[in-house]
């Protein structure tokens, strides 16, 4: 009874805070529909187009490309815009298209287009979309050309010929073929991934935060205080690891259902992410309670705890997908599973992506219970010590 | 402006006793460069390299020329391997993403591909690919070039025919490919002002961090006027004014101090290449002025200590990631893209970038505007600061 008075305290303290409802509440899901928004979207690479002809060849090109899959197209009225976005890195590539494009292709004469790259990859398949509509745009006129280089007639003889025969020919066509599954985490929908990673960065940040307080009732003497009444110290570490769970699992809670109704997110089996919920809540308060027991000062907690919480995720997959690091850095992949997260992550992979039930998040939330036993039998052991000495 | 000085000095000497701003603007920023940096460099230097199979069912001149074209495609020969063979491919064989063992793509030319050709029936390249990916939109699009050019050779030849002409079809066909296009697509060189991955990080962390680096400096007036040595100073011989520069000085030391050891350390350990050092000093200089503003403003204005801490590290955060120190949020375009020119952050990190890909006089527009931030939220805080220290 006693640990709950003292987890109700805990809270009260908490919620008094005005500015802890605006970084457990609020900004969680700014952030969520900032991600998810900016960056949940296609990632297909985009070209910045400065077209400066006038003409209908040019204005044609433009639109070929508009209709090419797997490319973005961004028109720019100026070319120092489209020069600046371009060395930034804000566009993967930049096409210009000259003024005398459509004048120096009718009469003939070879023209350029000039593809502006950074010398990246993603630009490799820029290129070879250009390069192809290109080709597909200058058939008649090149045709012409040889009609004209053969010296079997003019040029314009050539065009008029060239003209009738591509009505008449047949095309030759290329027929695309997809195999395998979607890369899990390209099904995910535009907020999914991104309120998965960010609700585990969440709890564990804002619980780790919490340690502040926990030192300040150490610091201030109010656990001392709370040790001289007739109160069993393990009731007191009971009630400071409940007000602090509370805590972890409220916001948690609210970011699973604030991303359900305001951005639809797919969380999967309601019981299974629950349950993910509840254990991971229990992690992140345990690492709370452990880092409240190990240090004095609460500013440096704090600026320990923002290291710890954004260090620990972005190892463990709530920056960059976990399959990124499978792919590209194998070594990574197995170093992400010292962290809580990559487990939780896993365990809502589980659920969403192979849409199990809670029964198949079970070994990971062995796991997950795993750390929050260790974090907790910790730091009452440490708490002990320090209060009972 | 000797008293602003003993008391900068007395500050600064509490702040490396205390050890919180050390953690805070050295230890934390590094400690997070060191993880981004790893876990992004192996993903940057990802290098690009697609395995392919052709299947050539035909072995016809077709094939030949199609596997030629394929190994000249795109950079070069080294990153497209290319393995023929006759018999047909299981679709299963053409699983994505398995490096090594599989292919990310295979073309199939289908039997009586090049007769087809040449004799205006009906023919059709066929492409299997991984869902998505770099090396599967190359082979799709060279696909799509390659029918492009036989669609041209057919036109051409027919014209060519229809002309008069009396070649037979197939060395009219190789003569009209010869053709060079009427259109060519150079390649234009663009400086790159984007900053590598493990420069981005170390320097975005480093102006994130300063902020909250300098906000301990300026907060130390409200700590003091909480503990009531605020009343003894004003108290002492000497201008208010000397007391607010006095707590300035200290910041400003502070946060310089802290960005030089990120700026040296990031440079030795994770190989950060911040740039011109001239350049980089003026748009530190610019970033420790717009923080100290800015912050100035929180602690002009909050009514205590407490209330200010809050204040300031909400401000620092929502500013750091409008700002695009944690992600590229310019390449996300929109309105989120141009939004985040209201912060300092994002004035800083685009100097660095145009410093990178430029020269010292690119910084400037950026310096410019960090100072101005600084002058504007400065007066502001001034205002808020000279109320809150009447007796």
């Amino acid at each position: 009874m006693k640990a709950f008075t003292i987890a109700g305290i805990n809270l009260r303290r908490f919620v008094r805070d005005r500015s802890n409802v605006f970084w457990v509440f609020i900004f969680p899901i700014l952030l969520i529909l900032v991600l998810g928004s900016a960056f949940g979207g296609s990632s297909d690479p985009r070209l910045g187009i400065h077209n400066a002809g006038t003409g209908p060849l040019a204005a044609d090109l433009v639109a070929l490309l508009r209709d090419q899959p797997g490319l973005r197209v961004m028109g720019f009225e100026s070319r120092n815009d489209l020069v600046a976005t371009t060395e930034r890195g804000e566009i993967e590539a930049g096409l210009l298209i000259p003024g005398d494009y459509d004048s120096a292709l009718q009469s003939g004469v070879p023209t350029s287009v000039d593809l502006m790259t950074r010398g990246e990859e993603e630009a490799q398949g820029i290129r070879g979309n250009v390069q192809s509509i290109l080709t597909q745009q200058s058939v008649v006129l090149r045709a012409a050309g040889f009609v004209a280089s053969e010296g079997v007639g003019s040029f314009a003889e050539g065009l008029d010929s060239a003209q009738l025969a591509s009505a008449r020919i047949v095309e030759v066509t290329v027929k695309v073929s997809e195999v395998g599954e979607q890369l899990g985490f390209l099904q995910l929908g535009r907020f999914d991934s991104s309120a998965q990673q960010q609700l585990l960065l969440f709890v564990f940040l804002t619980s780790l935060s919490q340690s502040a307080a926990l030192i300040q009732t150490r610091r201030l003497g109010v656990a001392r205080r709370m040790v001289s009444t007739p109160t069993p110290v393990r009731t007191i570490l009971a009630g400071e690891g409940l007000g602090r769970y509370a805590i972890a699992l409220l916001q948690g809670l609210f970011i699973m259902v604030g991303t359900l109704l305001f951005f639809n997110v797919d969380w999967g089996d309601p019981i299974g992410a629950a349950a993910i919920l509840i254990v991971f809540s229990l992690v992140g308060s345990g690492a709370a309670m452990l880092m409240g027991a190990l240090f004095d000062n609460d500013q440096q907690a704090g600026g320990l705890g923002v290291l710890f919480s954004l260090g620990l995720a972005a190892l463990g997959g709530c920056m960059v997908p976990l399959i990124i690091f499978e792919f590209f850095a194998p070594t990574l992949f197995n170093i992400a599973h010292i962290t809580p997260h990559a487990w939780g992550l896993e365990a809502f992979d589980a659920l969403v992506i192979e849409n199990g039930t809670v029964v198949d998040t079970l070994p990971y939330l062995g796991i997950l219970l795993a750390y929050a036993a260790v974090f907790y039998l910790l730091a009452i052991w440490r708490l002990r010590r320090v209060l009972t000495h | 402006m000797r008293q602003a000085w003993i008391i900068a000095a007395k500050d600064l000497k509490l702040r490396v006793r205390d050890r919180s701003a050390f953690i805070v603007g050295i230890i934390a920023p590094l400690g997070l460069a060191a993880i981004f940096s790893s876990i992004f460099n192996p993903i940057e230097n990802f290098d690009f390299s697609a395995t392919y199979a052709v299947v050539d069912q035909d072995g016809g001149l077709v094939a030949t020329q199609f596997v030629g074209g394929l190994e000249q495609f795109g950079a070069g020969a080294e990153i497209i391997k290319v393995a023929t063979r006759k018999e047909a491919i299981d679709l299963a064989d053409v699983e994505p993403f398995t490096s090594g063992e599989g292919v990310d793509a295979a073309f199939v030319i289908p039997p009586g591909f090049s007769d087809a050709i040449q004799s205006d029936r009906p023919a059709e390249l066929e492409v299997i690919s991984g869902p998505g990916g770099v090396a599967a939109s190359v082979a799709v699009a060279f696909a799509e070039q390659f029918a492009s050019e036989m669609t041209f050779a057919r036109i051409a030849v027919a014209s060519y025919e229809s002309l008069g002409g009396t070649d037979d079809r197939l060395s009219a066909g190789l003569r009209a490919l010869a053709t060079p296009s009427p259109v060519s697509l150079e390649d234009l060189h663009a400086a790159n002002k984007e900053l590598a991955g493990k420069t981005f990080y170390a320097a975005g962390l480093a102006i994130f961090f300063l902020f909250f680096t300098v906000q301990f400096g300026v907060n130390s007036l409200l700590d003091e006027r909480h503990a009531g040595t605020l009343r003894r100073l004003m108290a002492a011989p000497m201008r208010r004014s000397s007391i607010v520069l006095g707590k300035g000085i200290m910041s400003f030391v502070l946060g310089l101090v802290s960005m030089v050891v990120l700026i040296v350390a990031t440079t030795l350990l994770f190989g950060a290449e911040w740039g011109n050092p001239l350049g980089v000093f003026l748009l530190v200089v610019g970033g420790i002025v717009s923080a100290l503003g800015i912050m100035g403003i929180v602690a002009g204005f909050a009514k205590t200590a407490e209330q200010a801490q809050n204040y300031s590290s909400m401000l620092a955060v929502i500013l750091g990631f409008l700002g695009g120190t944690f992600f590229p949020v310019g390449q996300a375009g929109g309105i989120l893209a141009d939004l985040r020119f209201i912060t300092p952050h994002a004035w800083f990190m685009r100097g660095l970038g145009d410093l990178a890909g430029g020269n010292v006089a690119d910084v400037f527009p950026a310096v410019g505007a960090l100072l101005l931030f600084g002058l504007v939220t400065g007066a502001i805080a001034a205002l808020g600061l000279k109320k809150g220290l009447q007796p």
